[in-house]
């Protein structure tokens, strides 16, 4: 394990994935604004061009401008994440000059920092065509504001990452925090981006409101955590739960920071802002809602429950058990009938994304109920090690196919359409690729082989099945009640996502068998970027399934890396 | 054996070609599309022959396929043709083929069907994406057969249900998109729980044995998985325990009789097999209804043997009220395509009986009725495809005295009726003699009440009634007197084209070679039969006597 101390040698190149965003953060506030100005020398009749200001060129008032170099930039940090990741990985913590802990760099943050800089990379790929150039019917500012809005929105989906790579990078609860409120704080700007709008404006308030309360709330458990222990860092804390986690402080300050989180992955009591939200914003950041803000949330829950409040705490099983298992129950079952009567497709992947937080929490679960009891430990971490892959798992492929189905929504908003299920009527004969796309994602989703989505729903079930049967001793005394409960969470499980299945295929019979409606016989905007998007989309999804060997190989070094550290 | 001749041949190369001619055709316009059609046709035609080819010449066993000559003596557990890649490393997945003479009849079947399907739905509205998915579907049943390997298995299992759904939503009739939503949200609700069941069993194996997972130390490998569970069970030890072993029989069994489908969960074929087009129609009765049956001698019955002597009663009962129930609803149709439909649910009643009677005859007469319900049913759906193709109407009234409209159509529902209701030298007498020979001297040796015969005894009567009873509304009544049918809209009768008379020949032709020579096929089946019960449940169910 190196230690790094900022500014010292190797920082950046540590962190180099990182500060590639805040070149793009800076390139995109500079570039855009430079002009033909010149600077004259004073009392000499000597112009030297000075670039900022003055009358724009032509290339860098292009509203596809920042765009590309959003897209450009974070392609370049996913590559060199995913360099740093796979060409032989060098364990770094970024630490103050004081000896604490801040950041750390393994496979794990670099796994979780592949999906959010891949969501982001395709969301503002997918955006490039889609904003219009000015927002106004009043054009008289035309010269001035041509790409303005553009860039706003994009710099706002770099913070979205920077915030995203901390939390991915934190050791201390502290500065876990502050990414987490960083990511939040752009994505209520983005979600309202489209200010015009009545459902932009509401959506974005609502999501704003609840979003505030539940990270007021977190932030009071992450003060009484203070308060208890005197420390944030993940490694002190863990010893404190070790030692004496079950006094009342802990626990209080340990469910205020379940809310806040459970909020993030929108979890049951949590989720209602989720469908406004969706629904609201602009498809490509819906889609970022889900895919990579969803989860950094869990990865904020796998960090809080695996290793802050680690099990050890209590006899045989952690704390938070039962009232994660409930969680996660209410959430699956209540996303998944929320689901069956909406009728807006962006709705229905809200609720959608719902009840995969509730599989997701029914995971989390499943390791609590490991028995943390000395002479377990071992196959403990096999089992827990498991749970987490799927998690990662489920995470990485979530990119492929539930973003990619937001993206097929974007083109359709772009006519103007996408917020009811008869918009997407008759897609079918009017681009058979789409389509075929969008079946796909559904299908994926519902979880039908040899799609991703079949993969990690197996993932998880096989993580949840494996731990309900750690303790079962097989011999032909084995009886069914040996078997521990968190089994029915994966029974609750399949029949769940029978029930999704009503929702996703509705949608492919609304592709092929509805005529289109008045007005959308034509076929669909070009939009190159976004069918690229799509396409990429698409390829990743069918490879995970049918390939899943090399992203689960991915997924067990990145879990390793968080398991192996108990 | 040094060539894989079942993965790319029978499986990989169906699937994806198709796949490949269905995205080049997505792009096509309507015009071209409409060009290209006759040859995509002819492609797949010729493609599905060859494949016929293949598996004729692997039953044959010709030396140049390398082939074990006798598919009868095959040992228990062995399997012709067998291998294994490494698919998913980490969670003991391979992807594992090979054929036994329980799933060989199968795959032969299924590359019989794709050619005969091809021919008889000949004239098949958009042809250019009809075929493509007909012949996935041939790829993806072979699949469900050959796979030895859990994972595999389920995944071909589900991707059988998506071209079914398309060929009903597509081709399908007026209540399409109930039908084929229905039907596919009941069996992947089935399978679902066998899912769960399937990983259940994953994990209580003992780690490391062969072909096990290097991070799970778990192996997903049908015949090792067998293998142990057989040593697990010997001596009248109970595999997993015994509560547990019902349980997760119970999960795998729901997963089955769902497909198969028995009657509590029924309801879906007779919906599905009415909206859906001829083709669709008899690759489902065919083929698709026998992964029910097949997945029950391979997985359940094979791991659970005491569950299934425990719940011989119920499969019992179930199997009579099925085949019972089934032929009851008959009578009532006026819906000849539904009436078909039930015919089946009564037949796959028989299959269940055959099981339950736990007897090497009783599973010989179910395996050859899956096999000769497998020639005679796709004769009756296509039968009922011409018909409503011809009388643009399903009903039973809607034609009469079509002996002399169209005597081509007549003599060949007049074959395939028969042939369903079991007439001697047919194919299906086979297997319902044995059946009642299986259940009677089971009844005798275990001591059962004779009132069980009275069940397939009273559907004796009632086939044969209800196939009659519509045969004489529809070919004789009326005789010379008779019109066209209002729906023809004066004009004149036609009989049916080329293609349907080719193939409705051939199939009456394999129905009669398969009834007059049973043991072509049955030797092989016997052998599985007995292999199984010898090495297997014998040693088991007596306790290791």
């Amino acid at each position: 394990m190196e230690q790094i101390e900022p500014f010292a040698e190797g920082f950046v190149l540590a962190l180099a994935p990182e500060f590639v965003l805040v070149i793009g953060l800076f390139t995109l506030m500079i570039v855009p604004n430079m002009g033909d100005a010149k600077f004259r020398i004073p009392l000499t009749q000597i112009r030297v061009p000075w670039l900022f200001g003055g009358k724009r060129g032509k290339l860098d008032s292009d509203p596809r401008l920042p765009g590309l170099f959003a897209t450009v930039f974070f392609t370049i940090a996913f590559g060199l994440s995913a360099v740093s990741f796979m060409g032989g990985m060098n364990k770094t913590q970024i630490i103050t000059p004081g000896g604490t802990t801040m950041l750390q760099i393994d496979e794990f943050s670099r796994m979780f920092e592949l999906i959010f800089f891949g969501a982001l990379a395709l969301a503002s790929a997918a955006s490039v065509n889609r904003l219009p150039a000015t927002s106004r019917a009043d054009r008289s500012l035309n010269g001035l504001y041509n790409n303005r809005r553009q860039v706003d929105f994009y710099i706002l989906l770099i913070t979205t990452g920077l915030g995203m790579a901390v939390v991915a990078l934190s050791q201390d609860l502290f500065m876990l925090f502050i990414g987490l409120e960083l990511a939040s704080f752009s994505t209520y700007v983005l979600v309202s981006f489209i200010k015009e709008s009545k459902e932009g404006t509401e959506a974005g308030m609502k999501y704003f409101i609840v979003g505030s309360v539940a990270s007021g709330v977190g932030l009071y458990g992450l003060s009484l955590l203070y308060l208890w222990s005197g420390s944030l860092q993940f490694a002190d804390l863990s010893v404190a739960f070790a030692e004496n986690g079950m006094e009342a402080l802990p626990l209080i300050a340990l469910g205020m920071l379940l809310v806040g989180f459970g909020f993030k992955v929108s979890a049951a009591p949590f989720h209602f802002a989720a469908p406004d939200a969706y629904a609201g914003a602009a498809a490509p950041v819906a889609g970022l809602l889900a895919t990579a803000s969803k989860a950094m949330g869990v990865l904020g829950l796998l960090r809080l429950l695996l290793v802050v409040a680690s099990p050890e705490a209590t006899e045989g099983s952690a704390v938070w058990l039962v009232a994660l298992g409930v969680l996660s129950v209410i959430t699956m079952t209540w996303g998944n009938l929320a689901a069956l009567g909406s009728t807006n497709p962006k709705r229905m992947l809200a609720y959608s994304s719902v009840a995969h937080a509730g599989y997701m929490l029914a995971a989390i679960t499943a390791i609590g109920a490991l028995n943390w009891e000395e002479g377990h430990v071992d196959m403990s971490n096999d089992a827990a090690l498991v749970v987490v892959t799927a998690l990662i798992f489920h995470l990485t492929v979530l990119v492929c196919f539930k973003l990619g189905a937001f993206l097929v929504l974007s083109l359709l908003e772009s006519e103007k359409g996408g917020h009811t299920l008869e918009s997407l009527g008759g897609l079918a004969k009017r681009d058979p690729f789409l389509a075929a796309a969008m079946f796909i994602f559904m299908m994926s989703l519902a979880g039908v082989p040899p799609l991703s989505g079949f993969v990690s729903k197996l993932l998880v079930i096989m993580g949840i099945v494996k731990v309900a049967l750690l303790d079962v001793t097989v011999n032909s005394d084995l009886v069914f009640s040996d078997i521990h409960w968190v089994w029915y969470l994966a029974l609750l499980m399949v029949i769940n996502s029978a029930i999704s299945v009503f929702y996703y295929l509705r949608v492919g019979l609304v592709m092929y068998f509805h005529e289109p409606e008045e007005g959308r016989e034509g076929p669909l905007p070009k939009g190159m970027p976004v069918r690229f998007a799509i396409i990429a989309c698409l390829a990743t999804t069918i490879y995970f399934g049918v390939g899943a060997n090399q992203l689960i190989a991915l997924c067990e070094a990145a879990a390793n890396a968080l398991v192996g550290a108990w | 054996m040094t060539t894989d001749w079942i993965s790319l041949p029978l499986v990989a190369l169906p699937l994806v070609s198709s796949i490949a001619i269905l995205a080049f055709v997505a792009y096509a316009s309507p015009a071209a599309r409409e060009r290209m059609g006759p040859s995509i046709r002819m492609a797949t035609l010729v493609f599905s022959l060859l494949m016929l080819a293949l598996t004729t010449a692997m039953f044959f066993g010709i030396e140049y396929i390398e082939g074990t000559l006798d598919w009868a003596s095959l040992s228990f557990g062995s399997f012709n043709y067998e291998f294994r890649y490494v698919w998913i490393e980490s969670l003991g997945i391979h992807w594992s083929v090979g054929m036994d003479a329980l799933s060989f009849p199968m795959v032969w079947l299924t590359t019989f069907l794709l050619p005969v399907t091809i021919v008889a739905t000949w004239n098949e509205k958009n042809a250019a994406v009809y075929f493509p998915l007909v012949l996935m579907m041939g790829g993806a049943l072979i699949g469900v057969f050959v796979a030895l390997d859990l994972f595999m298995f389920y995944v071909f299992w589900e991707l059988t249900l998506i071209p079914m759904f398309f060929l009903i939503l597509k081709w399908g009739g007026y209540d399409r998109k109930y039908a084929s939503q229905k039907f596919f949200i009941y069996t992947f609700t089935a399978s679902v729980i066998m899912l769960l069941g399937l990983v259940t069993v994953y994990f209580l194996q003992p780690e490391n044995l062969s072909y096990a997972g290097a991070w799970t130390g778990r192996t997903f490998d049908i015949p090792t998985l067998t293998l142990h569970a057989q040593s697990a069970n010997a001596g009248g030890a109970w595999f997993l325990g015994e509560s547990l072993q019902k349980i997760l029989f119970v999960m795998l069994m729901i997963g089955f009789l769902v497909k198969l489908p028995s009657v509590p969960f029924h309801t879906w074929l007779p919906d599905a097999h009415v909206q859906a087009p001829t083709g669709g129609s008899m690759l489902l009765a065919g083929v698709m209804l026998k992964m029910g049956a097949y997945g029950m001698f391979r997985l359940p019955l094979a791991m659970f043997p005491h569950a299934a002597e425990h719940f011989q009663f119920a499969l019992m009962a179930l199997g009579m009220i099925s085949l019972v129930w089934g032929a009851i609803v008959c009578l009532g149709q006026t819906n000849l395509k539904k009436m078909v439909a039930y015919s089946s649910v009564s037949h796959m009643g028989v299959i269940l009986i055959g099981i339950a009677t736990m007897q090497p005859l009783g599973w010989a007469a179910a395996l050859f009725m899956m096999f000769a319900h497998g020639i005679i049913s796709p004769m009756l759906f296509a039968v009922c495809g011409a018909f409503k193709h011809h009388y643009h109407s399903m009903e039973i009234g809607a034609m009469r005295g079509m002996a002399k409209h169209s005597p081509w159509l007549a003599t060949s529902m007049m074959f395939a009726w028969m042939a369903s209701l079991g007439l001697p030298l047919l194919a299906g007498f086979v297997a319902e003699l044995m059946m009642f020979l299986a259940l009677w001297h089971f009844i005798a040796a275990e001591g059962w009440s004779v009132l069980w015969m009275v069940g397939p005894a009273l559907v004796l009567a009632l086939t044969a009634a209800y196939y009659l009873w519509s045969m004489q509304r529809t070919i004789f009544e009326g005789g010379d007197e008779t019109q066209p049918p209002e729906s023809l809209k004066g004009q004149a009768v036609p009989d049916i084209g080329d293609a349907e008379k080719l193939a409705m020949v051939i199939m009456a032709a394999f129905t009669i070679l398969f009834g007059v020579m049973p043991w072509i096929a049955l030797d092989m089946m016997n052998g599985w039969t007995v292999a199984f019960f010898e090495t297997l449940l014998i040693p088991i169910l007596t306790g290791g006597a």
